[in-house]
């Protein structure tokens, strides 16, 4: 029989203020979110009494809904276009610039890789500014609004891809390459049908994971936009939340967290398939994440 | 066999000792792309700095050569960055929030990513799908969340009253700054637990069984093996997490809009778009960018030359 | 045995590098040069100030003639408005939109720094763009506006008689009025018991420390450095003095330290909401604010403050039209559609702005229901233009002086 000391100081106890300050901190990281969520359901104007459910503000509402309201429809369709074409130029980019870098040797790669890495690290807002004052000074053929926008979110996340598969890289060796070249493979071709497809997830979980950065994208979205058909969804909700806004709101951030989290579980999903036979692979959510 | 099989060519071995041309190739857009649209505005934030001022709309014009260039602007921002200045303030406030949120932010990320790697067993998948949600979540509707629960009638305050026992009114919403500090630990720590997570989970479970085989309790061993084991995760994990907080503006902007809070983000915000004041943003983002490459260089020397050090 | 496996550079190599840097240098200064935009320095020689005292009617260059008579409106593209926010009744657009089959697409901003920055820069191609007059100097220095064919807008006889040939564009040359406003103080008497109408100096009561962390200021350096200074009794809004500057920086400090008050524009949401309950105001968001409070709560707490005789900021926007503009002749029908006293009263009661409109009388608003008896001080009457404060334009070197003082408190320095 033991008693309430006992079980206290239980040698083989559950590491209890751990999982308590893990619990907690899940509630308060997410709690806030989940009650956004909850009012954007909610059927009066209010964002914090809750007057029924309804689904008024994602087509219910004949002005204001999301589903009738042009400028938000607009502003949904931007940020998924950004989100596409941003994320289709940046992960060839990176993930060539990493193969590259990882193999050359010299000062000039690794001069590179710093400059990567601290386009990694340095905050979003002096990119934004620095961008902004090249395309207003200089007359490039680019201005200010998707063009630049896409520019601007390709320098910022060049560094995820190439970070992702270098580790990866780092993982798998050289010795599938060279066992390929000792093989008669040129480097070339050892590069395309053995390398490349080894890096299939990892190139698979950046593309996820890039796609879904982009369209949370705030800082430099905004500096460089043009017009108000230019902005994207994170960059309405600062301009709505200062003023007064209503739960149309909440949808349209629902409607992009939905998104977002679609993207990432059919991200997940097939990357376990891809991975089902590869020993040298992750297979949990920490390895999709890039942190294997 | 080996007599029908092509004598090894001359070309291939050389190959595999000299570089192959295919891996600069590989790299160069990326590198290319870089310099052109990460390093060149760079320089041109320069030219703006030291450049002149439009003398009706007082908009930047950008001088080009070095020679030409004039320090005003950047003279009048930097004697005004000492602790009397204009500006000294907010630079130390950006310091200090900055300090008190990474520590806080570690404070809770090392708990929390030590249970999960190391101890969580079967709950592991779920609860790190659990930790990597928030960066699926937009930032701003985070931010609005909270928003939402710290107004005056909000839920924060009607919880805290206990529905009447206590007279809770207090102003989360106005120049706060324990609010804006609680708010960029709330935004940043989901990036702290990630990159803590994958090393603690690296961390060879065989010399932590050995310290306490040899006779330390948990505290010991936690204290002088564990910790010091993980010290360059936890280095690398702050710098990640607490160099892009410097730039940050929204958060004071979205949780206080008040004076008493501007960080340097704001600083630079501020003056970007608004005439004559062009140049001493540009002069706020070089001094960020000194005080975040700096501790970039620093480490990357630092771990190659650990690297280096080692047999 | 650790060994180094990057040896420094040598003296070759780093004479060679240092030869290179030097020959580059000049070679990517020539290029940049190449490619910047010249046209961003003025060659004006100097800024023309307009004020009551020394009216200016601006010229029209050879360069940038006002569109030919009986043109029609552009067909298939998007009227593009740059204004604040919640600054236009969506049903006057709408109505605009139907009458001629266009679409009409609204872009915000902030401050009117920024928007001038922004339209300056030229990457945008706005069509009408709402500034207050203490712009329109520099609109017509640099080249900005397109000048209004004067036959595509017969509603301007709907606007007050003084509009035709103000002071700041005489024979309105380049622009149209578009709100008149005042700029008081704005309270809530369910938070706030004491009558600040009833005070002496009713600017003190936003230092008063009862009221700490519930009152805000607004976010534009001229109206809130300007209230400061009538608050101190010096009545030259636009003063260059050193002294009266250096005393506004201070004052502001003992601001902060005395209420904290949130800077912002948005107080027409915050103040029904109950997030601030004392604030500097202009009349049209006390009025807006209306339509922001929440149920169960009664209109008549609002409480507007404005000098009764007249001697307070007054001010009043304008509609312009861009030179960047792709659509003039749908922006001088829009500016006219907005002259229209059908569609002014509709944006009246939409935004809480009153536009200064002949067929309505101010006497009258308060009978008719218009505006409640609490918020009557809101109204702004065409008196109060002889004798108000009014904002100008300032020269360059004031200019910087006084952003220098805004920097100074936004930073939360002294």
């Amino acid at each position: 029989m033991r008693g309430p000391v006992a079980w206290w100081n239980d040698p083989w106890r559950p590491p209890r203020v751990l999982v308590a300050v893990t619990v907690g901190y899940l509630v308060w990281s997410l709690l806030p979110v989940l009650i956004a969520v909850m009012f954007s359901f909610n059927d009066g104007k209010s964002r914090t009494t809750w007057q029924g459910f309804s689904f008024r503000w994602y087509w219910g509402d004949e002005t204001r809904s999301v589903w009738h309201d042009a400028t938000l429809h607009q502003a949904l369709w931007q940020t998924l276009k950004l989100g596409v074409i941003a994320t289709l130029i940046t992960v060839p980019l990176g993930v060539i610039f990493a193969i590259g870098i990882d193999r050359w040797r010299g000062r000039l790669p690794s001069g590179a890789n710093m400059l990567m890495l601290v386009s990694f690290v340095i905050p979003e807002v002096l990119l934004a500014v620095a961008l902004l004052f090249a395309i207003t000074s200089l007359a490039l053929p680019i201005r200010l609004g998707t063009s630049a926008q896409v520019i601007g979110l390709i320098t910022f996340q060049i560094a995820y891809p190439a970070v992702l598969v270098r580790a990866r890289l780092a993982t798998i060796g050289n010795q599938y390459e060279e066992a390929a070249m000792d093989l008669g493979a040129s480097p070339m071709q050892a590069l395309r049908r053995v390398t490349v497809p080894m890096l299939f997830p990892a190139i698979f979980a950046s593309t996820v994971l890039v796609f879904a950065d982009v369209i949370d994208n705030f800082v430099l979205v905004r500096y460089l936009s043009g017009n108000s058909s230019t902005e994207p969804v994170s960059v309405k909700i600062y301009n709505t939340a200062r003023a007064a806004p209503t739960p149309a709101l909440n949808a349209l951030a629902t409607l992009l967290l939905a998104a977002a989290l679609l993207a990432v579980t059919v991200g997940y999903l097939v990357y376990r398939r891809m991975t089902r036979g590869d020993h040298t692979a992750g297979k949990g959510i920490a390895a999709f994440a890039g942190e294997a | 066999m080996a007599v029908t099989e092509t004598p090894p060519q001359p070309a291939k071995v050389a190959g595999r000792t000299r570089i192959s041309p295919l891996w600069p190739a590989l790299a160069m857009p990326g590198i290319i792309w870089l310099l052109v649209f990460f390093l060149a505005p760079m320089y041109v934030v320069l030219a703006i700095v030291f450049g002149q001022v439009d003398p009706i709309f007082r908009t930047p014009v950008p001088v080009w050569n070095p020679l030409q260039w004039d320090p005003t602007q950047f003279t009048y921002v930097l004697s005004r960055i000492g602790p009397g200045g204009a500006y000294g303030p907010a630079l130390i406030r950006t310091g200090v929030y900055v300090l008190i949120a990474s520590v806080l932010c570690l404070l809770i990320a090392f708990p929390v990513a030590y249970y999960v790697a190391r101890l969580s067993g079967r709950w592991a998948g779920i609860l790190l799908a659990a930790l990597i949600a928030p960066f699926w979540i937009s930032y701003m509707m985070r931010m609005l969340a909270w928003v939402n629960l710290l107004q005056d009638d909000g839920w924060v305050n009607r919880i805290a009253s206990m529905g009447g026992l206590f007279d809770v009114h207090v102003h989360w919403l106005t120049g706060q700054p324990v609010v804006v500090v609680l708010g960029l630990v709330y935004g940043y720590v989901p990036y702290m637990i990630l990159p803590l997570y994958a090393g603690l989970d690296r961390l060879p479970q065989s010399t932590l069984e050995a310290a306490r085989d040899l006779g330390a309790n948990r505290a010991a061993s936690f204290w002088r093996v564990t910790l010091p084991m993980c010290r360059p995760t936890i280095v690398a994990a702050v710098l990640l997490t607490c160099l892009p907080m410097l730039g940050d503006y929204f958060t004071s902007d979205m949780l206080s809009a008040s004076p008493k809070t501007a960080m340097v983000g704001n600083l630079i915000n501020d003056s970007v778009q608004s005439p004559g004041q062009t140049g001493q943003a540009g002069a706020f983002v070089m001094l960020v960018l000194l005080a975040t490459v700096l501790p970039m260089f620093y480490y990357v020397r630092v771990t190659a030359r650990a690297d280096e050090v080692s047999t | 045995m650790p060994v180094p496996n990057r040896p420094g550079p040598n003296r070759r190599q780093f004479l060679q590098r240092a030869a290179l840097l030097a020959a580059g240098t000049p070679a990517l200064v020539a290029f940049l040069d190449a490619c910047s935009k010249g046209g961003q320095s003025t060659s004006a020689p100097s800024l023309t100030i307009a004020s009551p005292s020394s009216p200016v009617k601006w010229d029209i260059p050879a360069d940038n003639k006002a569109i030919a008579d009986g043109l029609g409106p552009e067909k298939g593209g998007t009227l593009q408005l740059y204004s604040y926010a919640d600054y236009m009744a969506p049903e006057a657009v709408k109505s605009f939109e139907d009458k001629y089959g266009v679409k009409v697409q609204i872009s915000t901003f902030n401050d009117t720094d920024e928007a001038l920055t922004k339209i300056r820069g030229g990457n945008v191609d706005y069509d009408i763009f709402f500034p207050s007059y203490d712009q329109i100097g520099r609109l017509v220095t640099g080249g900005l506006v397109r000048p209004l064919n004067h036959s595509y807008v017969p509603n301007i006889k709907n606007v007050w008689p003084f509009f035709a040939n103000p002071w700041y564009d005489q024979e309105w040359h380049y622009s149209v009025p578009y709100t008149v406003y005042t700029t008081g103080l704005s309270w809530r008497t369910d938070q706030v018991p004491a009558d600040i109408a009833a005070l002496k100096n009713p600017y003190e009561s936003l230092w008063d420390p009862a009221y700490k962390n519930k009152t805000a200021v607004i976010d534009d350096w001229h109206t809130a450095m300007a209230m400061v200074l009538l608050k101190l009794g010096i009545t030259d809004v636009n003063t260059s003095s050193a002294d009266d500057l250096k005393k506004v920086g201070e004052t502001l400090t003992q601001l902060v330290a005395a209420t904290s008050p949130k800077v912002t524009i948005t107080m027409y949401s915050d103040l029904p909401a109950g997030q601030i309950s004392l604030s500097q105001m202009w009349s049209g968001d006390i009025i807006n604010a209306q339509s922001y409070l929440p149920e169960g709560v009664n209109v008549d707490i609002l409480r507007y403050w404005f000098p009764a005789d007249g001697k307070g900021l007054v001010d009043n926007d304008l509609m312009v039209s861009l030179r960047g503009g792709k659509n003039p002749v749908l922006a001088h029908l829009f500016i006219n559609h907005m002259l229209e006293p059908e569609v002014a009263k509709q944006n009246f009661s939409a935004i809480g702005y009153q536009p200064p409109q002949v067929s309505i009388n101010p006497d009258s608003l308060v009978a008719d229901g218009f505006i409640p008896e609490n918020l009557k001080t809101a109204i702004v009457r065409p008196e109060y233009f002889d004798t108000g404060y009014r904002i100008l334009e300032l020269d360059p070197a004031n200019d910087t002086a006084w952003h220098n003082v805004w920097r100074a408190f936004k930073a939360g320095g002294s």
